[in-house]
This record gives C-alpha cells, structure tokens and sequence, in this order.
C-alpha cells in the first residue's frame, strides 16, 4: 500500500497543496501534486463569471463521447459529459454520477447508487434508466464503440430502481469503477441513439451532464462552451463559458499567447516553452502525465520474434538521452510504466531490468542470436510527431554501436494506426496515453488474443495470466506485487520499451487562476478555474 | 459563341466526372481509413466492423461510388463522418473565406504588381528598375509559410498585436474581418506581387521594343496614347491570363496560410479531412476545388473573346 492511499481524505490534500505551493516558486519540476477531489481544487475565494479562451492546437475531430477515441475529443467532452466515476489523479476512482456502490462477495456484481438532483443539459433528470442505457449502448460491439472493448467484462446493465444500477459481470474486475469513467462514453439520456442523426448532432448541441454545455462547434476555427447553469454541484463551475480557439501551429499560438489573444495553452511540444519564458504576465506550469513515449517491438518482424535481440535493442538505449534529444529536460525517463502511475503501480526504477546502456552484454545477446556481423532495421516514425525525428536520430547512433543498422521511415498517423491496428507495427515509436490504472493501460496492450489485443504479437501465457489475476484482485497491495511481476516480465521479454513521459505544460495568463492540468492531458481543471478579474 | 459555350460546358462536364471517379479511388487507396482513426489504439475489431458498416466501407468500391454520385447527382453532398455536418454547408462556409482571401489577395497582388511592373519594365534597367527587380527576387524565392511567420512574428513584437483568433465573416463585420485576413493576404499578396510584376515588366519591354512602338515615336504619336493604345492594350492579355493562374496559386497558397492563421477555409477543411479520413469531406471539397479550376480557366478564355477580338474568329 503507498503512502499516499495510507492518508485520509484531508490529510492527502493538504500535502497536496503543499506541494502545490512549494513547485510554484520551484517551476523546475513537474507538480507532483495534485489535488483530491473532483476536477481539482475548490477555491476559497473565486470570482464568479467571465469567459476564458483557451487555445488549441489539436481540434477535435468531432464531440461525439460514443464513437470517437481521439485524445483531442476526450480533453474537451469530458467538461460537458459525465461518466460514474472520475478518474482521480491518485489512481483511485471517485464517485461522479455515482453516489457510492457496493461490490458483492464474489466480486461479479456491482450494485451503484446514483447521484439525486442531476440535469441533463437537455433539462430533462438523470435517472438509473439512462445510466443502464447509456453503458449498455457502449458495451454493445453493434453500436461501434470504441471503449466496446473495455467493457467486455460486463454481461448486464440494469436499472432496478429509479436510482440504483446493477452491474454484472463475468469475472471479477477491480479496475471497473475506473472503466466507468470518462474516456468512452458517458450518461446521456434513455433512447438518445434512436434518433439516427444523434451521433452528428453531437456537434451542434451537448447532451451531458457536465458544467458546461456545447454552445457552437465550427470545424477549424472554434468551440464555444457555455456554463451549465442547472449544474449539479453548488456553485459551479467558475466562468461562464470557455472559448476554444483552434490554432493548429505552435508558434501563432505563443504569439497569441504574448498578445492575450488566448489566456490558456497546453502546449503539445514541452520544448516551445522556451519561446514565452520570460514573458510579462504569463505563467508557466509543468504537471505530471500519464502519456508515455515509447518505442515498440513487434514479434511479427523479424528478426523482433527473436527475445534476445529485443534484449540487445533495449540493453543498447539509453533512454535519458533520447529523452534529451527529443524534448530535452522537460520530461521523466521511465521504467515500465507512465510518470504519473509510478509511484502507486510502477516497478521500483532500480529493479527494472534489461536497461541499458550495457552495450557489452547487447553486443554478446546478438552474437549469441547469430547476428555478429550486424543487422538493418527499419523503425518507424508517424508524420507530426516531432519528438519521434530527434528520437530516431539519436536511437540510431545508440543502435549503431552495437552493430544494428536503422532505416528510418516516416509515415502518415492513419497509415501507422492502420500497421497498429492490424498487429504489424514492426518496430515503431509509439506515443500513447493511459487512465489512472494498470489494468486500462496493460490489459488490452498485452493480453493475448482474443482477450487483449496484442498489438506486439508478444504472445505471453504467463504476462496474460497475471494481467488476469491483477484484474481480479481487488486488495490493492496485492495487485500491486501482481503488477509488479508482470512489468518485470514486460521488461526482461521487451515487446515494448517505455522512454519517457513528456510533462504536461500548460502557459496561463496571470488572470488565470485556480487550473490544474490532470494528467490525462484532459482539461477538468475548466470545472475550477476562475478569472481573478 | 452559344455553341462554344456548350462545347465547353459539355467537355467541363466529363473532365468533372472523371475527376470525380479519380478522387474518390485515389482517397481510398490511402491506407488508413475513419474507423482505424476513430478507433485509435482502442475499440475491438468488432466495432470496428459495425462502424464500417454504419458508414457503408463494407461495400465494394463501385457501389459506394455509385451511392455517392447518385447523392451528388441530387446536389448532396452527403454529411461529414466525423462533424457530422452536412458536406454542403462545410464547403459552402469553407469555399467563402478561401474565396474572399482568393480574391481579395488578386486584387491587392494586381493594383501593386501592375503599375511596378510597368514603372519597372518603362525604366527598364534604370535604378528603379533594379530596385523593383530586387525587391522581386525575395519575393519570388520566400516561401509563403516563412513570410507569413516572419509577419506575424514581426508585427507581433513591433507592434505588440496580433489578428484576433476567431474568424468573423464580412457580413458580419467588415472592420473585423479585414482585421483578421490583412496579414495572410499580406503574406500571400507578397509572392504574386513579385510574379505579377516581373511578368508585366517582362511584356511591357518586349512591346516598348516592337517596331510599331518605334514607328509610333518616330511620327511624334503622344506618349499617353502610345502607352494606353500600343503598350497597354497588348499587354492585357497576357496579364488576363496570368490572372487566371494566379488565382489558382493563391488556392494553392491558401492551404498554408489558412493553417497558419487559423482560417477555416476551404485548404485547411481539405487538410483535416485527409487527416480523419473523412471521405465525404476530402471527395466534395475535392470536386468543387475541380469545378473551381474549371470555372476560372472558362472565364479566362470568355474573357479573352471579350478583349482580342481575334480569338473570337477562331
């Protein structure tokens, strides 16, 4: 059990603000701490009402929570759709739609009170019936969702009483309530998808739950959110409305920035900090992520089926130079899980094995593999990744001394979610993100087919037994030595190798107050934030 | 001219419909399509498979071609699979701000690199001359994403502004919308200025040194009338000409430029919808880009009819 999850409620947060309050002056490493609760920290003394424009250099490519996984939907829906539970920064999941729940003995059946007093934005109540629908359309491969997959466990959803939902499921599964959050999916009301326009017209007008309601969404150019004044929770949120601007190039963006056209960025390229350092009136702040830059070794590719070469290639790389090389100082190198899942899930650094650099034993596993006279692979970048090209070049000198020659191939995001899909990555940088929670970010990643889907043809029986076991285990110092092992599993076999987590980096003006990036890279922190105007 | 018209229209017609054919193989022959990008890393195969059928990839390509030419046939253009709005109304507001920087970037490119054409090519190699000429090289040579960024940057740290994020239509505020739109039509006026001059420059030498300009000066004709009767008249042709295809440079500028400043024209519509894979989108905007091109290059020869009374014998 960590430390942290040792701490009441009130004790934790009030580490939390310490943290807080010491990393403001420091700006030299990420926030490390973040605060209890729903959506952030709940202010003493905000001031109500103003509009905060907030730039964005991804747009969404649509607001539908239902069939779209982009990460750059997910940062903005989840201000205006709602999920059971919350996905809280500690790891563990928190209560949102959900009043609380109960487990039964057998782990297969849970029983969730649901939160009284909630409006859709459609001004219609939220009842049980539209939380049984709502999953129930997720969880049904038919309706083409893509957190179908993360919901496979379940084998009923039904409302038993105007406010209490049963869910059952066919194994036991510790990670559902976090399942349950907001990545896929949410509330929304009974019968919503009979309308078969619904889905399109999920970019005209909202229909959540959430603090602030869609008010226009034009493809390009912006995204007006305005408060949800039937809020649930008293008081909130702070502004009256958020206006997102598209701006899909970095550096109009920090020029934006210096000209107050826009009061809030999180920045895509930790390094373009740099460019606004310094600058009168604008704030910058690092948080931890839960993003991870990796690179990926598919068993397809030969010669990649063999264990002793993925040993040579990550015995060969040292991480904290390719991380310096792509984003330099503004990240964590990793071992065998994201920075912000280090502390409660991660395998202690020093016991990680297979780091390198050890060119040595590398050099002696590929002579050992029958490749003493060298070897070329090809490794693959994607378009618009920035840190992928300063990456390749340095993984290249890195692979180069120990006699394995790289090509590198740059290639279109939708051409290499294609190869990814389809189980032939072949060797590849990876950049991907995670919930809170070992079991969203292994299972599907690692568990052999047709459970998982073993993007890396890593084909582990024994991997796959204990990401079942650590599924079902709900003792949460037990489930941690579950996952410990399988990361040392995932470490000695390599199908991937986890570099780095890029720190989030968010640049606000000074009016800006009260926002707290979660490590997702979701903007929750809106639902607290407040113009100090 | 009515049969000419129809002739043309006729054969505008079919090189749109093959065009139409290509587009709508060549997009799908890019790997990748919707669902893998709406997917991601997530979702299993089977809803995956029941999002390609909701968006008809199930069918075979010829009957997906033929389910959308029967729609466009009708003048609709299907809806957006990922904005889920109708592709009619996406290319309608896109078409209008490319068109209004399109336009609005001709005319600024043609009232400054017409007269420093002429001035340029009347003085030719005289220090004005020069001067235009150099000012030229840069503007030929700088790509138009660099001057745009050198713009931005450079009246941002003079100036300590910069063109305010959201776009608002002319109809809305005209104030507003030339705020915003001044740079990037700055930005890509600044190349077809170079083009255009040099190009005038170039036309308006090579008629001072005909021989009826020669004769001309030598009966003692006024210099007015030797310019607007013998230099100027000759000149315009090539200049309508060169018009057309600048227009359809500055289309092809704009895609860049629509990016750099946040414009939701019709490049940047095109740039989004390769990346979503969002074929209803990509074909559409595709075909009026086509159509577009068309038009232009049928007005282009309308109006050389109107001007060159030969062309009109032929």
């Amino acid at each position: 059990m960590s430390f942290s999850r040792m701490l009441d409620r009130k004790g934790a947060l009030r580490i939390s603000l310490m943290g807080a309050a010491v990393l403001g002056l420091l700006h030299s490493a990420p926030a490390s701490a973040q605060s209890e609760g729903l959506y952030g920290p709940v202010a003493d003394n905000a001031v109500m009402g103003g509009r905060l424009n907030m730039g964005l250099l991804v747009e969404p490519p649509g607001l539908d929570p239902f069939h779209q996984a982009a990460d750059a939907r997910i940062r903005v829906s989840v201000l205006m759709y709602q999920g059971l539970f919350y996905e809280a920064p500690s790891g563990t999941a928190e209560p949102l739609l959900a009043e609380s729940y109960e487990v039964s003995d057998d782990g297969l059946t849970y029983t969730i009170k649901v939160r009284q007093g909630v409006k859709f934005h459609t001004g219609a109540d939220m009842t049980a019936e539209d939380v049984a629908y709502s999953y129930n359309y997720i969880r049904d491969p038919e309706n083409g969702s893509p957190g179908a997959g993360d919901f496979a466990i379940i084998t009923d959803i039904t409302a038993v009483d105007a406010t209490t939902v049963e869910i059952k499921l066919s194994t036991p599964n510790a990670s559902l309530p976090m399942t349950l959050g907001n990545k896929y999916g949410a509330v929304v009301p009974a019968g919503t998808f009979d309308d078969e326009n619904a889905r399109n017209l999920m970019n005209a007008q909202s229909v959540g739950t959430g603090p602030f309601k869609l008010a226009e969404f034009v493809p390009n150019s912006h995204i007006v959110l305005d408060k949800n004044e039937e809020y649930w929770e008293q008081g909130m949120p702070y502004l009256d409305g958020v206006d997102f601007a598209i701006l899909p190039n970095s550096a109009s963006m920090l020029v934006a920035l210096r000209n107050q056209r826009v009061d809030l960025v999180a920045l895509s390229r930790p390094q373009d900090v740099q460019q606004v350092e310094g600058v009168e009136g604008l704030e910058i702040e690092r948080w931890p992520s839960l993003g991870q830059a990796s690179i990926d070794l598919g068993s397809e590719t030969k010669p990649l089926d063999d264990v002793r070469v993925r040993q040579a290639i990550s015995l060969a790389v040292d991480k904290s130079e390719v991380m310096q090389a792509s984003i330099g100082d503004f990240g964590t190198v990793l071992g065998t899980v994201p920075a912000g899942l280090q502390e409660q899930w991660g395998l202690p650094l020093d016991q990680v094995p297979m780091q390198g650099p050890d060119n040595e034993k590398a050099k002696a596993l590929l002579a050992e593999a029958g490749m003493t006279d060298g070897v070329t692979m090809t490794l693959t970048t994607i378009n618009g990744y920035d840190w992928m090209d300063a990456a390749a070049v340095t993984l290249r000198e890195q692979l180069g001394e120990i006699g394995v020659t790289l090509d590198i191939q740059k290639v279109d995001l939708g051409v290499w979610i294609n190869n990814f899909r389809s189980s032939q990555m072949g060797f590849t940088f990876n950049d991907w993100a995670t919930q809170p929670d070992p079991n969203l970010l292994f299972y599907r990643h690692f568990h052999k087919k047709p459970e998982g889907a073993d993007f890396r043809n890593w084909a582990n029986d024994e991997a796959s037994a204990l990401l079942d076991e650590g599924r079902a285990e709900a003792d949460p110092a037990k489930r941690r030595e579950i996952y410990n092992e399988f990361q040392t599993i995932l470490a000695e076999t390599v199908p991937t190798i986890m570099l780095f987590s890029p720190d989030h980096i968010t640049v606000r003006s000074a009016r800006v107050q009260n926002y707290v990036q979660h490590p997702t890279g979701w903007y929750y922190g809106l639902a607290r934030t407040y113009l100090s105007e | 001219m009515g049969a000419y018209l129809v002739k043309r229209l006729a054969a505008s017609l079919l090189t749109a419909l093959l065009a139409s054919m290509l587009v709508f193989l060549l997009v799908r022959l890019v790997p990748g399509d919707v669902v893998a990008q709406m997917m991601g890393q997530a979702g299993g195969e089977a809803a995956a498979g029941a999002m390609r059928e909701f968006f008809g990839l199930d069918q075979p390509v010829y009957v997906q071609y033929f389910r959308w030419l029967t729609q466009v046939l009708q003048g609709d253009l299907g809806t957006s699979w990922t904005r889920g709005l109708p592709v009619t109304m996406l290319i309608g507001q896109a078409f209008l701000v490319t068109l209004e920087i399109g336009l609005l970037t001709l005319f600024v490119a043609t009232v400054v690199g017409v007269p420093l054409g002429i001035v340029a090519g009347i003085y030719e190699d005289g220090p004005l001359d020069t001067f235009i000429q150099s000012i030229n090289v840069v503007g030929l040579s700088a790509p138009v994403f660099w001057v745009g960024l050198m713009l931005l940057v450079g009246v941002s740290s003079m100036f300590a502004w910069s063109p305010p994020l959201r776009y608002v239509p002319p109809a809305r505020s005209l104030a507003d919308n030339l705020s915003i739109l001044a740079l990037p039509i700055a930005s890509l006026a600044f190349l077809q200025i170079a083009a255009y001059s040099q190009f005038v420059r170039q036309n308006v030498v090579s008629a001072l040194h005909q021989e009826y300009v020669r004769t001309a000066v030598a009966k003692g004709v006024p210099v007015r009338t030797i310019f607007f009767k013998h230099i100027l008249r000759n000149v315009l042709i090539p200049i309508v000409t060169f018009m057309g295809l600048i227009l359809i440079q500055i289309l092809g500028g704009v895609v860049i430029i629509e990016s750099l400043f946040a414009l939701p024209g019709l490049g940047r519509l095109l740039l989004t919808a390769i990346e979503t894979r969002d074929y209803p989108v990509l074909q559409g905007a595709l075909l009026i880009v086509v159509v577009a091109a068309m038009v232009v290059n049928l007005v282009v020869d309308l109006a050389y009819r109107l001007i060159d009374p030969r062309v009109r014998v032929s």
